[in-house]
């Protein structure tokens, strides 16, 4: 038997690379994300609407240089080694103006360079026979799977993350407190917005199940919020959450404390908190905006998504309060079913957002500009290429990545073959190394054939930095309605 | 030598007064600016020339002297509206609520206020802290209405960091001084205030210091651009505000723009004195970077404190690579020449000494016994080159210093990081050797927790006789052999010494008379009369004892029988010495290891220290000789047993796993009966530890009975040498139960531990137990476990390394003062009794015996045996 694995390893081997989970997940960037980004970031509007920006497709070209004569050519990933160069591709983006609903023809314009990760799609590597790559002045041996920024060899190390949209039920203190919280970090392209409800005896008087989530200061009844996600009746919304007994009880004991009654009066709660001292009509406004925003945001963001929303907290709080009186375990934190891992694609896609964002920004400062100068506005004029570039570029070359996150891509170790290959299995948990943290350094039985259980840093970052598996796969992840538009048609479930 | 010497008595603290600063300034600053066009220090700014010299040259406008000796004088800054200082707004606001704003007394009654006082009066008899009182005063004195003058009292809050609230009203800095200008002097001390040196509202400042040049000097860039201090920068914004808030409120600026000024310059001279303080945004340079600021400068482990004043840098130290060197003696280090011609050692030139001081001239810096300057009776120092070598010789007569390299016999400071007690720091003579190493006998590897793995260690050269006598006496390693903190040796013979040492005296050991002599030559004993017959192991060893030496006891390798066969000892475990003769027992770990040996401090406390070191040197190289007659060497062929062995420890593991079974049966069958406070898992849990681990230890002893003490292994974790039973039971018969926080393996996939086992499995091997043994090799499930209990143990050094050095710091920093005085008290630096006899028992636990006075039982016995042999 022992024999016969061995040829195992070596099948999986033929197909899989030892750092494929870097060169899918690019790939996958390439192919379809950024082209995600470009389609729902806002579009660019000037004059109240009388011109606006429409885009189309993105084309990358497999990476080139200018020189300094001018002279195009294409450029291998030794050359930028030697040459200190960047190894990049050249993005260009279909765009067009409208002026006063005309529409003109589009355009294909140079928007910028996004750096290339070695052996992906868009290099010049990909597919090369051993032959081919020595030809090249590559070591047929390497992997791949980095990038070259200014000559120096960048990896983007994985991100360990508890898993996003999903509800990680935990306790607070021991079982006899009787206090519980539910986490959700919900995800919607690239805004994050984290969850919090709680179970605590209150300090004088108020409720007991409470809610946190972004823009609104403090916490809030969840009941309160319930009733302004449209359960209005009290029989609504205590049989949402439970049909157990015990629950609803506590569920009334919340109900009576909190003194608002209908869908109007809550959503007016919230809108005292989020816009204190406003007209009434703008706080009603804030407040439903604010619910549609940023509650939940990838459930969804339309009004129309609000009952979907209060079924998912209904659900939520069922949860909390089963554990609250023991008859469901919490989450175990370090399960890793309950971790994702960021891999470079991802990364990336949370860079390439942000510098598009400036880019959409720079142009419309550049198009007013002209606008102001009585020019007539033109799109390629409008694109400064080096605002994308050097955004990206910066954040890869000095690994502080937006959200102020520092050490995303560090140095490729070179110092062993095998440095070079751990350095690009690497993961890191973002907890703070100066905490114990004792639980998540442990080698967790969950990690079993996903995580090496032997390679970790002896030290400060013990067990908080790790090392993917050497037959280890990380899956892409897919789009969500492609997977409920199946289960549909599988008529498993009904909808809500 | 210039200056006046002066004793510092006392040190007062207190706070400086408006018309203090103004007296100590010797300047008013107005201007914002620093150099004019020409690059010259413009007059009333903040580099007016008065406030000090930094450039070498040039003389002091205040008080004549040169660059370098001027310590610099403070300027002022008068201030256009009154600012709280930020150090104090906390001070401010427990004053202010504590009393009355109308009658500016404190908020207590007549009685209390006696009472009070009455009590600070007798703490401050006895130098005792007021602090407990003013706490107390503090909670007291918060009433809603005056005692004195039936005011009601409003709420006083504070905003952070310096906003005092009064009501919804926010009181201003001036109004803060007023309020606090009117408290009652007689009240003062009852807010810890001492009316000597500090007032009230001295806290809101109405003159700013400034410091002088010397404090924040400008540095020159290499491109001529001049760049200034942080502080520099501070005081220029805090002068630019302030001007143009005099300006405003001279021209009758809007109420509104001069509060926003004023909040303005309360900013800067906040950000001034902390850059830190929570609820401002700090001040920033124009890159970006947070200015360092005076609180900044004082402030954590780069701090004032921390990095310049409890730890400095020092000249004359060295630091290399340490690497082990078994012939030279515990008290010697071996020290690089290369090291030993940098650093030096000043020798006062007499007529005694001139000719071997000529010596060291003429072979100059390079050649090694030399001189690298030569200082001369006008503390002129001179460097010694091959041209000035002449002219030095020529003048060089008694009074002038040598400053020579280092020599053999030279007593220098050896140190080895973290130093956590003070046998890290001990005095070596330095021994000059080839190469670049530092060279240190093996005996005292374990005070200094030093191995050879690339480990680096620091040494000083003492500048003084007076160090130099100090530390011989003190600090050499000789007088250190005895640990103080359990009273028994800490330097002493480690692994191959053991291991030597028994294999040379244990039973039947017999070495030929020529080499019995090459031994005792390399250990420089002196020479017996021959016997011209071999000599056994323990004739040789009875050599290094002092003739009348008398001692029992049991060695490492006692089994601990249940009935002791005393001189019979199978296992020649009983060792006993008569007048200085090894009569029986074989040496090992307790005759002379570090942290046990007997032999050796009897030695200490009974020879004196000389002898120790004598015995200490003699020994290790005696037991090293002894090793090489036989040749040792171990490998996993030391844990090899025969299939017999194997069947019976495979069959015994089988039972146990049984028996596990039996237990998890019986738990689900209720069946299982609860120990006394434990739940009925508990006990489970408990039971099946217990039936694993005694699985595992029989399972040892099995393999152990097929191991002999011809096996070098098992020699090594008998004797005490390196390794233990478990390790070798682990290697050859069964790992064991792997463990997480002290259990078994629980955590993992809902209700087990792996997806290999059945849910809710409770046996032995889906909890963690090893069944392998490390020779055969672990199934991947049994490795993972393995990993999972070794990554416990890594993160608990990494985590507990951090946290002792921070516990240790604090405990340093509580305990520093305090010293045993003659009397036998333990006392602090003011004199305060900590313990009225040091140890509750006055034994000093270096010269006790294991921390006890003295061992009653052991000093029968050796009288016994003394008066036997006679």
């Amino acid at each position: 038997m022992v024999q016969n694995a061995w040829e195992l390893v070596d099948a999986f081997f033929d197909e899989y690379n030892l750092v494929d989970h870097h060169i899918k997940s690019y790939n996958d960037f390439v192919d379809h994300r950024i082209q995600d980004i470009i389609d729902i970031a806002e579009p660019i509007v000037l004059e109240q609407g009388e011109y606006s920006i429409k885009t189309g497709n993105l084309s990358i070209k497999n990476p080139f240089i200018k020189e300094a004569d001018g002279s195009k050519s294409d450029i291998y990933p030794t050359q930028a080694r030697l040459r200190n160069l960047t190894y990049s591709a050249h993005m260009y983006l279909e765009m067009s103006l409208i002026k006063g609903g005309e529409e003109q023809e589009m355009e294909n314009v140079y928007i910028g360079e996004m750096p290339v990760m070695l052996k992906s799609k868009i290099c010049h590597l990909n597919g090369l026979n051993e032959a081919e790559l020595e030809a090249d002045g590559e070591d047929p041996q390497d992997p791949g799977g980095y990038f070259i920024v200014n000559g120096s060899e960048r990896a983007i190390v994985t991100m360990e993350e508890i898993a996003p949209n999903k509800i990680i039920l935990e306790r607070i203190g021991e079982k006899e407190d009787r206090r519980a919280r539910a986490i959700v970090t919900s995800i919607k392209s690239g805004f994050r917005a984290r969850i919090n409800l709680e179970y605590r005896k209150p300090r004088k008087k108020g409720v007991f199940l409470r809610i946190s989530f972004p823009y609104v200061p403090g916490e809030i009844p969840l009941v309160v919020l319930l009733r302004a996600l449209g359960l209005e009746t009290d029989k609504d919304l205590v049989n949402s959450i439970s049909e157990e007994n015990d629950i609803q009880f506590l569920l009334i004991d919340d109900i009576q404390t909190s003194e608002i009654t209908n869908n109007y009066d809550a959503i007016k709660y919230i809108g005292n908190r989020v816009a204190k001292g406003m007209t009434e009509e703008y706080r009603i406004k804030r407040a439903e905006d604010v619910i549609d925003r940023y509650l939940l945001p990838h459930i969804g963001v339309e009004p129309d998504k609000r009952t979907e929303k209060a079924t998912y907290l209904a659900e939520m709080a069922e949860m909390l309060l089963q554990v609250i009186f023991d008859k469901r375990e919490p989450h175990d934190k370090d399960h890793y079913a309950n971790k994702r891992l960021r891999v470079s694609g991802d990364l990336m896609e949370d860079l390439f957002r942000v510098a598009f964002t400036s880019l959409t920004r720079d142009m419309t400062y550049q198009l007013e500009r002209s606008l102001t100068r009585g020019k007539e506005p033109s799109v390629k004029q409008a694109v400064r290429s080096d605002v994308l570039t050097e955004n990206i570029k910066h954040a890869i070359a000095t690994g502080n990545w937006v959200g102020g996150r520092a050490g995303v891509s560090q140095l490729l170790d070179r110092t062993s073959y095998m440095g070079t290959l751990s350095h690009l299995k690497r993961v890191v948990s973002p907890l703070s190394r100066s905490q114990p943290h004792f639980e998540a350094r442990d080698l967790h039985p969950t990690q079993f054939g996903k995580i090496c259980p032997n390679e970790t840093p002896e030290g400060p970052n013990c067990g908080l930095v790790k090392n993917l598996a050497i037959l280890a796969k990380i899956s892409e992840g897919s789009d969500s309605k492609e997977l409920e538009d199946v289960i549909k048609k599988m008529k498993i479930v009904n909808p809500i | 030598m210039q200056g006046i010497l002066k004793k510092i008595s006392q040190i007062n603290f207190g706070l400086l007064s408006p018309e203090n600063i103004r007296k100590m300034s010797v300047t008013k600053i107005v201007t914002p600016d620093t150099y004019d066009e020409d690059g010259y220090p413009i007059e009333a700014g903040l580099m007016d020339p008065r406030l000090g010299v930094i450039d070498p040259g040039l003389r002091c406008r205040s008080c004549g002297s040169k660059g370098g000796d001027c310590q610099g004088h403070f300027g002022h800054i008068n201030l256009a509206r009154p600012v709280i200082h930020v150090g104090f707004a906390d001070t401010i606001h427990k004053i202010l609520r504590s009393t009355c704003s109308n009658c500016g007394r404190v908020l207590l009654t007549e009685s209390e206020i006696a009472e009070y006082k009455e009590k600070i009066g007798t703490k401050h008899q006895n130098e005792e802290s007021i602090n407990d009182i003013v706490k107390e005063i503090y909670t007291v004195a918060r009433r809603d209405k005056c005692p004195h003058c039936d005011e009601d009292k409003e709420e006083i809050k504070i905003d952070k960091p310096v906003s005092i609230v009064e009501g919804n009203y926010k009181l201003t800095s001036s109004e803060v001084r007023e309020r606090l200008e009117k408290v009652n002097e007689d009240d003062y001390i009852l807010m810890g205030i001492n009316p000597d040196v500090a007032k009230p509202e001295w806290m809101v400042l109405t003159v700013l210091p400034v410091p002088p040049v010397t404090v924040r000097p400008s540095i020159t860039l290499e491109t001529g651009e001049r760049s200034e201090d942080d502080l520099t920068h501070k005081l220029v914004d805090i002068l630019r505000i302030n001007q143009r808030l005099k300006e405003n409120m001279e021209a009758g600026a809007p109420q509104l723009i001069v509060e926003d000024l004023w909040e303005l310059l309360q900013y800067h001279v906040t950000t001034y004195f902390d850059n830190e303080a929570s609820g401002v945004p700090p001040a920033r340079h124009r890159s970006g970077r947070p200015l360092k600021t005076l609180a900044q400068r004082l402030k954590g482990k780069e701090g004032r404190f921390r990095s310049n004043l409890s730890g400095k840098r020092v000249n004359f130290s060295a630091r290399t690579v340490i690497s082990p060197d078994p012939n030279i003696s515990i008290n010697e280090v071996g020290v690089p020449e290369m090291i030993a011609k940098e650093v030096t050692v000043p020798v006062y030139v007499t007529d005694w000494n001139m000719e071997d001081m000529k010596e060291h001239i003429e072979n100059g810096p390079e050649i090694h016994p030399g001189a690298n300057y030569v200082i001369r009776p006008d503390e002129r120092k001179i460097r010694v080159y091959d041209e000035t070598k002449e002219s030095i010789l020529e003048k060089l007569e008694p009074g002038y210093v040598v400053e020579r390299h280092l020599m053999d016999g030279d007593i220098v400071l050896f140190n080895r990081q973290p130093s956590l007690h003070r046998m890290s720091m001990m005095a070596h003579e330095v021994k000059v050797l080839p190469y670049k190493t530092f060279r240190l006998n093996l005996c005292v590897c374990p005070p200094y927790n030093a191995d050879f793995d690339g480990d680096e260690m620091n040494m000083h050269v003492f500048q003084t006789e007076e160090s130099r006598a100090e530390a011989k006496s003190l600090m050499r390693v000789q007088e250190h052999i005895l640990s103080p903190r359990f009273g028994g040796p800490i330097i002493g013979g480690i692994h191959d010494h053991i291991s030597g040492a028994y294999l040379l005296t244990r039973e039947g050991s017999e070495f030929e008379e020529d080499y019995v002599y090459q031994m005792i030559k390399k250990s420089n004993l002196p020479f017996p009369e021959p016997k011209n017959k071999p000599w056994t192991g323990k004739e040789v060893f009875s050599l290094l004892l002092p003739d009348d030496l008398n001692m029992v006891y049991r060695a490492e390798i006692c089994r601990k029988c249940d009935e002791c066969l005393r001189q019979e000892c199978k296992n020649d475990a009983y060792v006993v010495i008569e007048d200085g003769q090894l009569i029986s027992g074989a040496i090992d770990e307790k005759a002379f290891g570090a942290f046990s040996g007997k032999i050796l401090d009897s030695i200490v406390k009974d020879y004196g220290t000389d002898k120790a070191r004598e015995f200490l040197d003699s020994a290790t190289k005696l037991a090293i000789s002894g090793i090489m007659k036989r040749g040792f060497t171990t490998s996993t062929a030391d844990e090899e047993i025969p299939q017999e062995a194997k069947e019976r420890i495979e069959e015994l593991l089988n039972m146990a796993e049984k028996r596990v079974e039996q237990l998890i049966e019986a738990y689900h069958n209720d069946e299982l009966e609860a120990l006394p406070g434990r739940s009925l898992r508990e006990t489970l849990e408990m039971k099946i530890m217990q039936v694993l681990g005694e699985s595992r230890d029989k399972s040892g002893e099995i393999a152990e009975s097929y191991f002999g003490m011809d096996n070098h292994a098992v020699i090594m974790a008998l004797t005490g040498a390196r390794g233990s039973m478990l390790n070798l039971t682990q290697i050859a018969a069964c790992v064991g139960q792997q463990s997480v926080r002290g259990g078994r393996i629980e955590r993992g996939y809902s209700k087990r531990t792996l997806p290999h086992f059945k849910e809710g499995e409770l046996g032995a091997k889906a909890s963690g137990f090893v069944h392998s043994s490390y020779k055969e090799g672990l199934d991947p499930l049994e490795f993972f476990f393995h990993a999972m209990g070794g990554r416990e143990g890594l993160v608990d050094t990494a985590i507990r390394t951090a946290q002792s050095g921070y516990m240790q710091r604090r405990l340093v920093n509580a305990l520093q003062d305090l010293s045993v005085q003659t009397d036998g008290t333990v006392r602090d630096n003011r004199g305060i009794i900590i313990q009225s006899k040091y140890g509750e028992d006055g034994v000093d636990p270096a010269k006790s015996d294991y921390g006890k006075v003295a061992d009653i039982d052991r000093m029968i016995e050796e009288m016994r045996i003394k008066s036997k042999a006679k």
